[in-house]
């Protein structure tokens, strides 16, 4: 049985973020290895000023209510638990040179990687999921 | 109340924060302890046990009160605890342990014991029996059981040290337990 999970994150809104960060602090709290490729929109959710304030999808704005009703924690805590266990961040280098951004924008400790390091990592790993 | 090693206190949090609040306090628990998780959250229910399930720990049981869940785990280590020999001498089945004349004494945790024990066994947890071993008749045929038969190995020998003579070491253990079981929560 494999012990690494493998997670591609493209997609940058709030709710993109609880999928990814929820699996992610999970499986590394459940002693696996994991690792997290963020691409395109992805990168928000590690960017240090974007991640303070990822948007619901339209429409869905009144689950704000939802949201703090139930406790949910806020993404920046989640990003610090999910390092905090050990998830490996991956930023896409394609994606930042497309949008301008260096290793600065973002939250410390990760990794900056083009496709190939993701699928070498993602070789072995199971599941991986895509979000 | 149930009695346990090391609490947690988790009301409140969403997931996946139970587990990631579970997984930081085993690191504080011994192997062999029970760690009770108080949580509100109510996918905790099938989350810990799945938990506990993948990273190889022993999932005891929930009990709620009040809206509260609590969850009892005890840490195994895997690697030691399943490929301990088995040493004492004599073992009785579990079937002729039940059908037997003898007192069944539980050696588990107290946690494990609640959830589900033989009608009639007695509880003093391993770690407790040198000290309460005056609760117990040495003329008594004594039936020491566990999950595995592993702990109640070590019971039966400490038994057999302190002078005991009709000791029996219950094979395979609660683990291979089919029968009635008496519950000490709801």
């Amino acid at each position: 049985m494999s012990n690494k999970v493998a997670i591609i994150a493209a997609n940058g809104g709030l709710f993109d973020a609880y999928k990814v960060f929820n699996i992610a602090t999970a499986a590394a709290a459940s002693d696996k290895e994991v690792a997290i490729f963020f691409t395109f929109e992805g990168l928000n959710l590690i960017h240090k000023q974007g991640m303070q304030a990822l948007e619901m999808p339209a429409g869905k704005e009144h689950f704000a209510e939802g949201f703090a009703k139930a406790q949910i924690p806020a993404i920046p805590e989640l990003v610090e638990m999910a390092i905090e266990l050990g998830v490996k961040f991956i930023a896409c280098q394609m994606t930042m040179d497309v949008m301008g951004l260096t290793k600065e924008d973002f939250v410390d400790g990760i990794e900056v990687g083009g496709a190939v390091t993701f699928l070498e990592y993602a070789k072995d790993a199971a599941p991986t999921l895509t979000f | 109340m149930i009695k346990s090693d090391v609490q947690l206190d988790a009301k409140g949090l969403a997931c996946p924060m139970p587990i990631v609040k579970t997984k930081k306090a085993m690191s504080d628990v011994a192997e062999g302890q029970v760690l009770e998780v108080q949580a509100t959250d109510k996918g905790s229910v099938a989350d810990l046990a799945a938990w506990s399930k993948t990273v190889g720990h022993q999932y005891i049981g929930t009990s709620e009160d009040n809206g509260v869940f609590y969850h009892y785990i005890r840490k195994c280590n895997l690697e030691t605890s399943e490929a301990m020999e088995k040493s004492f001498e004599p073992t009785i089945s579990n079937e002729e342990a039940v059908a037997g004349e003898g007192l069944i004494l539980d050696v588990r945790e107290v946690a494990e014991y609640a959830f589900g024990h033989i009608p009639g066994a007695k509880s003093i947890p391993m770690g407790d029996l040198t000290n309460r071993l005056n609760e117990l008749d040495p003329s008594q045929t004594i039936y020491v059981i566990c999950r595995t038969g592993t702990r109640s190995d070590l019971a039966a020998q400490q038994l057999k040290a302190a002078g005991f003579t009709n000791i029996y070491n219950v094979l395979p253990g609660m683990t291979g337990y089919t029968g009635e079981l008496q519950k000490e929560v709801q």
